[in-house]
């Protein structure tokens, strides 16, 4: 198991190094200059010419390259144009407040889209059953920005349950969450029904049925455990995409995280962060995907046998 | 699962009704954070908000433009202009209880102009005599500031140059604690009538009320900047009630004047406009230039679009600045412009390319403007882009037009023409206009001291400037701002670091 993970980190090296190479040449070719964002409207030549020679602007893009990729592997990410602050100490700032909306987000996702998934499998073409699709369905086309307004405004301004945005109690959470976390819970519901219909016309599921065990003991313990993989790799790539920030959301909710950290140093042209934060998101989305392989040998024990047959 | 869902249900309403109105508590909001606390990299206005509550200068401005005390108590100017004594307070100290002491000014001078700060604000200081060389690193202290005892400071300038002490009124000129200047950019040493409780990058600024200010102390205790970058969310806050007081959104100024709020209007000192590239065809001949001028309805534009909160502009200079600068411009005259282009041989019409960056608020009146000029044969295409690289095209010199707009450092008629239209600016960073005549005459303006002659420079300057038409000038916008019901006290400012918020107050609505 321990060799398996440690295989699939060194993996992962190449694909790291991928984007740092990709991110840093798209940094070089897209127009605009971070200069222009720090000196503000009334300044010299010569302050410009010093920023520049200072950040290494003008050297060549190898040697840029190069001593970035050796400071990296020190662990020095660099520091923000901007705030002069080390781009590490930015990232790990914000990670906390990505973390507990994502897992927040996560949380509703899962607990919304399997409830309403294993619901809508026990009677298919039900009402209820059609209700919940017709409902799973605006969920997955409804844009997030729009859910979100929406819910600021019919909760927020309205109603006036929660406040609308803001940063700070579990109270500010819970509008961020569900407009983060909306599309996977009605994209989970659809799998987990579909999966279960799948599962629940096997054989032995009638096994189980001829035992006279009562339905749901049928459905928990029989049936849903075997919907689980599919399940799994959604919930994992999701999370690892709400992990590397969710831009609009946090836009929208004013919530401080690390994709509005990168849509920050991107419309700056804050180089060092737009690299530092799409390094890290790079980092979290491939984590979680070793992570997820990783919990299939937990739940499907045949995943389990063949690996341990390599 | 109903059941659960009721309970949910009542237990939201619960939260809802439980939250109060803090009283002591005045919370505003930005659309992106500040950079920091550090004075010496000040350079945009929210950061020179933030930089004017924490900290004091040795003068500010107050809410009527003037030029007031702050940490120097009075302050003359030698008769050859080019020296200046301050009479400095001795009663200030700073956040962390030591006293603010001449030694410290000086130091915060030096320190904005030494090389190893990096600063990109050395231009405001960059005039005292001696300061080059401190600059280069030939001297370790600047010769023109000169501490004559305790309370007396003496700046010495190199030539005669009247702007200068207004610009020991921005926020780069701050005076700082020297003592503690190891994280100033995340953390403030400053003496001003707010302290820094808690900054939380992207999501709020708090401050909290320096009640040992040797001024009058905010009448508030605390006071939230939250940062929040969508303007619905904003709007959506104030009507939620948790946002005391709102800038409104241009767009959204009708849908706000139908509702009970307070509206305040402030004419703020600024100017819309297209800039023209003069130094090569087509807007290298006046006659175009001015024919783009007389092609705009400024007034139906304004009427229309922007809800009457602007007034057309006559030229670069904002007329609350100096009376007599009204009463000449472009009048909207289509039928001038359509005999200007045809001397300058554009009976065929041209096409041009307008760049343009950000915010989605100004479409509308870019549509506008593209029509009245297409109404007489120029054809504008709009190329939109992000804030930066638009930046960086118009420092480069690309665009032939340009829709941009400038706000006031400084309550000063030179603001609205050095920076914009002297050649040793527009040349290198703007839209390349170059006229012997007017830089000279702004060169007279930043030498002369004498405020009747220096207006009459002015006035005659913007003419100058408005007869040449670099630009197409469009109006100077009014900012409206809605504030609670429960809000007093509060009065914006035409000038962006002269509210510091000291005297506004809330009270329960009867």
């Amino acid at each position: 198991m321990i060799q398996y993970f440690l295989n699939r980190l060194v993996q992962t090296v190449p694909v790291i190094l991928g984007v740092i190479i990709i991110t840093f040449v798209l940094m070089y070719i897209v127009p605009g200059d971070p200069v222009v964002s720090m000196v503000g409207e009334r300044y010299n030549e010569e302050t410009v010419q010093r920023l520049r020679q200072e950040m290494h602007l003008d050297d060549p893009l190898s040697l840029q390259f190069l001593r970035y990729v050796g400071n990296v592997f020190q662990g020095n990410f660099g520091n923000s144009f901007i705030t002069g602050e080390p781009v590490a100490k930015l990232v790990m700032d914000k990670f906390p407040n990505t973390m507990i909306l994502a897992i927040t987000a996560m949380f509703f996702a899962v607990l919304v889209g399997l409830t309403s998934g294993i619901i809508s499998s026990i009677r298919p073409g039900s009402l209820l059953d059609r209700g919940i699709m017709v409902l799973t369905l605006a969920g997955i086309s409804a844009p997030v920005f729009w859910v979100g307004l929406i819910l600021v405004l019919v909760v927020g301004v309205i109603l006036r349950w929660l406040p609308p945005t803001g940063f700070g109690g579990f109270e500010y959470l819970i509008l961020p969450a569900v407009t983060l976390g909306l599309r996977s819970a009605a994209y989970l519901a659809r799998l987990t029904r579909a999966t279960m219909l799948d599962v629940l016309s096997q054989d032995y599921i009638r096994t189980a049925r001829s035992k006279k065990l009562p339905e749901w003991k049928v459905v928990i313990k029989h049936a849903f455990p075997n919907t689980l993989i599919p399940v799994i790799t959604i919930i994992g790539t999701d999370f690892g995409s709400y992990l590397s920030g969710a831009v609009l959301t946090e836009s929208i909710f004013g919530w401080p995280g690390i994709g509005r950290l990168a849509l920050e140093a991107i419309l700056k042209r804050d180089f060092p962060v737009i690299q530092g934060t799409v390094l890290f998101m790079a980092l979290m989305f491939v984590l979680m995907n070793v992570l997820v392989d990783m919990l299939y040998g937990f739940v499907d024990p045949r995943v389990r046998l063949e690996r341990s047959r390599k | 699962m109903f059941r659960y869902i009721h309970l949910l249900i009542l237990s939201l309403i619960f939260i809802g009704c439980t939250k109060e109105l803090d009283y002591n508590t005045l919370t505003i909001s930005y659309s992106a954070d500040i950079r920091g606390f550090d004075p010496a990299f000040a350079t945009d206005l929210r950061t020179g908000k933030v930089i004017s509550l924490v900290y004091d200068n040795l003068v500010r401005f107050d809410a009527e433009m003037n030029l007031v005390p702050a940490l120097a108590k009075s302050w003359s100017l030698s008769k050859t202009s080019t020296k200046y004594t301050f009479n400095i307070r001795q009663d200030v100290r700073f956040h962390d209880n030591t006293p603010l002491t001449i030694n410290d000014i000086v130091k915060s001078f030096q320190r904005v102009l030494a090389s190893s700060t990096a600063s990109p604000q050395t231009w405001l200081l960059e005039r005292i005599s001696g300061a080059r060389d401190y600059m280069q690193g030939a001297r370790n202290h600047v010769q023109g500031l000169k501490i004559i005892d305790d309370s007396t400071l003496v700046v010495k300038l190199n030539e005669p140059f009247a702007p200068f002490i207004q610009y020991l009124a921005m926020p780069a000129t701050a005076i700082i604690n020297v003592n503690s200047v190891e994280s100033l950019s995340t953390t403030p040493a400053g003496s001003g009538p707010w302290k820094l409780a808690k900054w939380e990058r992207d999501g709020e600024i708090v401050l909290s009320s320096n009640i040992d200010y040797w001024e009058k102390p905010p009448e508030m205790e605390k006071m939230r900047i939250r940062i929040l970058s969508e303007v619905m969310t904003q709007s959506a806050e104030f009507e939620a009630g948790s946002l005391d007081i709102l800038e409104v959104p241009q767009g959204e100024l009708e849908y706000w004047q139908n509702l009970n709020y307070k509206l305040l209007e402030v004419d703020e000192l600024n100017i819309w406009y297209v800039g023209m590239n003069c130094s090569r065809p087509p807007f290298n001949d006046i006659r175009l230039r001015r024919a783009m001028n007389y092609a705009i309805d400024r007034e139906k534009i304004i009427h229309i679009l922007l809800n009457g909160s602007a007034i057309p502009a006559k030229g670069p200079v904002p007329p609350q600045l100096l009376a007599g600068l009204n009463g000449f411009g472009y009048e909207y005259n289509p039928t001038k412009a359509l005999q200007l282009l045809q001397e300058a041989g554009y009976e065929k019409g041209l096409q041009v390319e307008l760049y343009v960056a950000g915010g989605t608020g100004m479409f509308h009146v870019l549509e506008a403007l593209q029509s009245n000029w297409a109404t007489v044969g120029i054809n504008i295409e709009i190329k939109r882009s992000d804030w930066n690289v638009f930046k960086t095209a118009v420092r480069e010199g690309q665009p032939d037009l340009y829709y941009l707009d400038w706000f006031a450092d400084y309550p000063d008629g030179e603001n609205f023409l050095y920076p914009l239209f002297h050649s040793s600016e527009s040349m290198v960073k703007r839209n390349r206009f170059s006229d012997p005549d007017v830089d000279i005459i702004i060169e007279k303006i930043q030498r002369q001291t004498e405020t009747n002659t220096r207006d009459q420079l002015i006035i005659k300057a913007n003419k100058m400037v408005a007869d040449a038409a670099p630009w197409v000038f469009l109006w100077h916008s009014k900012t409206t701002y809605l504030t609670q019901k429960w809000i007093h006290g509060f009065r914006p400012t035409p000038i962006f670091n002269a509210n510091r918020y000291v005297n506004i107050f809330k009270l329960a609505p009867e």
